[in-house]
This record gives structure tokens, C-alpha cells and sequence, in this order.
């Protein structure tokens, strides 16, 4: 296994040590205190994102409700107790560095391969693909508070046969409009199939979570318009996985589907519904590569590039 | 437990009635002399002390138990409550051995329903060893939580913690509590 360290580097060069730089302004660091808070990130950097979104767990004050949405370059995030050598086409990944590949690999160059801190399985991100980070106090915490609220903003966009299932994930009905539902049930739409039928909803949204004393985090994805669904089932297919045996949560496939919204329209709808759960909040904070010089986010984003990861094979 | 010593109270009465009886038809004087000569009910102490293991385990308000049966080598891990709450467990996370620990430090984790959930230690101390059975069968903790499904031993360093811990019957109106709100 190849372990690779690049250590933080600052702005400017400085001769204060780590622990005390501090370059987020004061204003930011109370903002952590307020009740409801609402961020978006400027960053593609899928180490940078899920580092700010670390902080945000560890950093805010107890009581209060986050909503956190961001974008990722292309690159695939693993579970926090996944193998990866039974999850990902390790042979793409780095596709210019192979000569010998019996077929054209997909044109998308480096992809990053990056473990997150919450269970759960493997995902693709990229551009067609937004996240969303919900972090409450754990008292008020329930698996699907969250992806209903995705769903309702969901539905207001008129995607009417988007629901929570049985896993906490969002998908979309595939039947013709025949049942009689309530609209306010996020559980069921009129589009819904019976479990045995051969069309199967298509996923367009996975959970994880993960869950501390105090505080718990809810993410999930979202697939809006993702050119690549075609290539997404050859980089989440293991080539080495009949031949070995070994440790690791399995990930649950499912057929994907895009929804076919526009990323700023989905971002204004769950913000909107995100204010409507827990009342009025300011408008949504840029966050972007500035965080990634206040020191517990760098040490975060090290923490995730030090890793057992392999980047080459 | 108490119906058992209620029990037998009644029948150490009867037994003092019984010679009283017999005693009725002589004077005065002889029944007084006889009676002094009765030992007096008194009805048998439990010893506590004796009872079974469930008095040594202490749990805190984040459902973990220690079993402190040994300070110098206590299990610890999670509660049955904790891990019905959970689900079905399919990773855990151990502590490395021979790690410093504080009270309240996460010293693993568990992972359900896609869920990291992050393990407390109850107590400050030294990991001694941890239960590698759990690394292939995690679903020990869901079949034996406060059994075979222990997850690390640790030597505790400050014994005046347990103290703030609960006992078997306080988590359990502890959790009641927890399950009203």
C-alpha cells in the first residue's frame, strides 16, 4: 500500500506555529454559536469540503441545526469501514498512469478517491451531484427527519414521484400514476410499484450518517444531472472482488437515475424547506478554500489524505 | 426477594405460639420463666453482599456498562438498550491497545444502518485488550451486548468515577425515562 502526506501549506508564509493560526474572522467563529445556520461551499475539493463539514460537527454549539450543501469534483467517497479493493475499479482511477488497459477508459482523468467519516457505501460525486449535510443535537435526531425534508423540497420542484424508502434513501417511482396517496406521506407516491414487480425505483439519493455524544450528522447525495451515470457502474465495479476474501461493510447497489433539475434550483428548494423546519436563518454562508487555512479544518483535510487509500496499483 | 423474607416471618410467629400453648395450663411464674427462656423472632438478614454479578456492573447515561469486578482489568461496552436502539451491527471499531484514555473519550466505534456510532469509554484508564471477536463477528454485540459482546478491557485509573455512574436498577429508570420523553 502506497501512503503519501502533503503537509498544509499557508497563504503566506508564517512564523506562528499551527495550533494558533487562525484565519477565519471572529464574526465566522460566532456564527457557530447561532441556532440555525446555513453554509454553501465555493470548493470542488472533496477533501475540503468533507473537512469543513467535520469542523462544523466538532466546532458548533450543541444546540444548533446546520444545513451544509456542497459540490464535489469527480471522485468517488468511500464509507468510513469500506475496502476498497472490494468496491472500486482501482484500474481507472489513475487511468493515465496504465498503457495496458484492454479497453478505452473513461475520459474523466484523475478521479479522487477520498474515505469519509460516516458509515455506509460507496458513492460517485461529480459536478451533476449536490450534497447536502444536515448536523443537529442528537436528541433530536431520527434517520429520516432529513430526507423527507430533500423530499418535500423535491416534490416542490414538481418531482412527484420522489420518496423516502425503507433505507432512508430517496428514489423515484417508475409506475404509472394508479395509487391514491396523501401528498403530505414522503413515504409513498401515486407512481409507486408493488416490491416484486421487475421495474425497480431508481436511487437518486443515499444516506449515511454519523452519530457522536452530543451531535449527529445526516448527509446524503443527490443526483441531478451527472453525465456519467453511464460510466459510474464500471468505476463501483471490483474486477478483484470474486477473488478475495476480506473485512469490510458491503455497499447495497441499486439502478441510479438523474432528476433532472438544475443544481441552483434544487439548492434554492432545500434551503427553503431546510427554513421552513427550523425557522428563520441567514442567508446561506459562502465557505470555501480561505477555511482551509483555520488550523482544525487543516488538520481534517491531513487527516483525510493520510490515509490507507491506494492511489496507485 | 421480599415476598420470600415476608414468608418466613410468619412462620418463625407460629413457632413461638407454639410452646406458648403448651405452657398456658402451668402458674404465672413458670410462663414467665419459660418465655424469657424463647429466643426473640428475629427475622434473617440477606446479605447483599452475596448477591449476583448484575450489583458490580455500573452504566452511564450514553449506555455504556463497565463491569468492575476487577479495577485492575474492567470490561466495557454497550447496554442491551443501546444495542436494540442501534440495529444490527456490522463493523466495530476497536481501540488500539495500551492507549491513555480520559472519562468520556470516543474509543471506537460501531457502525448500523449506515450510521457511525461513536463508543465512550465510561471511566479514565489504560486499554489493555480489546475482543477481536468482535472484527468478524460484529453482531456479537447485538446477540450478547453485555456478554460476549464486551469490547475492551481497561485498568482504571481513577476509581473515585464510578461513583457517578449508575447502578443496574438506576439505568433502568434511567431508560424508562429516556424511552417517556
Amino acid at each position: 500500500m502506497i501512503v503519501w502526506k502533503r503537509a498544509c501549506r499557508s497563504a503566506r508564509p508564517s512564523t506562528r506555529p499551527l495550533s494558533s493560526r487562525r484565519c477565519l474572522s471572529q464574526r465566522t467563529l460566532d456564527g457557530l454559536e447561532r441556532p440555525v445556520q446555513s453554509y454553501i461551499s465555493t470548493s470542488r475539493d472533496p477533501y475540503l469540503n468533507l473537512s469543513i463539514e467535520h469542523f462544523l460537527l466538532q466546532k458548533s454549539a450543541p444546540e444548533s441545526t446546520i444545513l451544509f450543501l456542497y459540490i464535489n469534483r469527480p471522485s468517488i467517497i468511500l464509507g468510513r469501514n469500506q475496502n476498497p479493493w472490494l468496491e472500486v475499479n482501482l484500474a481507472l482511477l489513475n487511468a493515465s498512469g496504465h498503457d495496458e488497459l484492454e479497453t478505452e477508459p473513461p475520459g474523466l482523468g484523475i478521479v479522487d478517491l477520498v474515505r469519509r467519516r460516516s458509515g455506509g457505501g460507496t458513492v460517485f460525486h461529480d459536478e451533476g451531484n449536490v450534497n447536502w449535510t444536515v448536523i443537529c443535537p442528537s436528541k433530536d435526531f431520527t434517520r429520516d427527519k432529513h430526507a423527507e425534508m430533500v423530499v418535500r423540497a423535491l416534490r416542490t420542484c414538481s418531482v412527484d414521484r420522489a420518496r423516502v424508502n425503507v433505507r432512508h434513501d430517496i428514489v423515484l417511482d417508475q409506475g404509472e400514476h394508479a395509487l391514491c396517496t396523501d401528498p403530505e406521506d414522503t413515504h409513498s407516491t401515486p407512481y409507486q410499484l408493488a416490491e416484486a414487480d421487475a421495474i425497480r425505483p431508481l436511487k437518486v439519493s443515499g444516506s449515511a450518517y454519523k452519530l457522536t455524544r452530543q451531535r449527529a450528522l445526516h448527509h446524503g447525495t443527490c443526483l441531478l444531472s451527472s453525465p456519467n451515470l453511464n460510466i459510474i457502474p464500471d468505476y463501483l465495479h471490483s474486477p478483484a472482488k470474486p477473488y478475495m476474501t476480506a473485512r469490510g461493510v458491503e455497499s447495497v447497489s441499486s439502478p441510479v437515475g438523474n432528476i433532472l433539475l438544475t443544481n441552483e434550483r434544487f439548492i434554492a428548494a432545500v434551503q427553503e424547506q431546510f427554513a421552513k423546519l427550523y425557522g428563520a436563518v441567514d442567508d446561506a454562508k459562502d465557505v470555501g478554500d480561505e477555511w482551509r487555512e483555520h488550523s482544525p479544518v487543516c488538520k481534517g483535510y491531513d487527516e483525510l489524505k493520510v490515509t490507507d487509500l491506494p492511489t496507485t496499483i | 426477594m421480599s415476598a420470600a423474607i415476608a414468608q418466613s416471618g410468619v412462620a418463625a410467629a407460629r413457632a413461638l405460639q407454639g410452646p406458648a400453648r403448651g405452657i398456658a395450663r402451668c402458674s404465672r411464674q413458670q410462663y414467665l420463666r419459660l418465655r424469657a427462656q424463647q429466643q426473640p423472632f428475629r427475622p434473617a438478614v440477606r446479605s447483599f453482599s452475596a448477591g449476583a454479578r448484575v450489583w458490580e456492573k455500573r452504566y452511564t447515561e450514553d449506555h455504556e456498562w463497565i463491569d468492575t469486578s476487577d479495577p485492575e482489568s474492567a470490561s466495557i461496552g454497550i447496554s442491551t438498550y443501546a444495542a436494540k436502539a442501534l440495529g444490527d451491527v456490522v463493523y466495530v471499531e476497536l481501540p488500539t491497545e495500551g492507549t491513555e484514555v480520559n472519562k468520556g473519550d470516543a474509543i471506537g466505534a460501531v457502525e448500523s444502518v449506515k450510521s457511525a456510532s461513536d463508543i465512550m469509554t465510561p471511566v479514565s484508564g489504560t486499554i489493555l485488550e480489546v475482543n477481536s471477536v468482535l472484527e468478524d463477528k460484529p453482531g456479537t454485540i447485538n446477540s450478547s451486548p453485555e456478554g460476549d459482546g464486551w469490547l475492551a478491557k481497561i485498568k482504571i485509573s481513577s476509581a473515585q468515577e464510578l461513583d457517578a455512574l449508575m447502578d443496574a436498577e438506576g439505568y433502568r429508570k434511567f431508560t424508562e425515562e429516556t424511552d417517556k420523553k
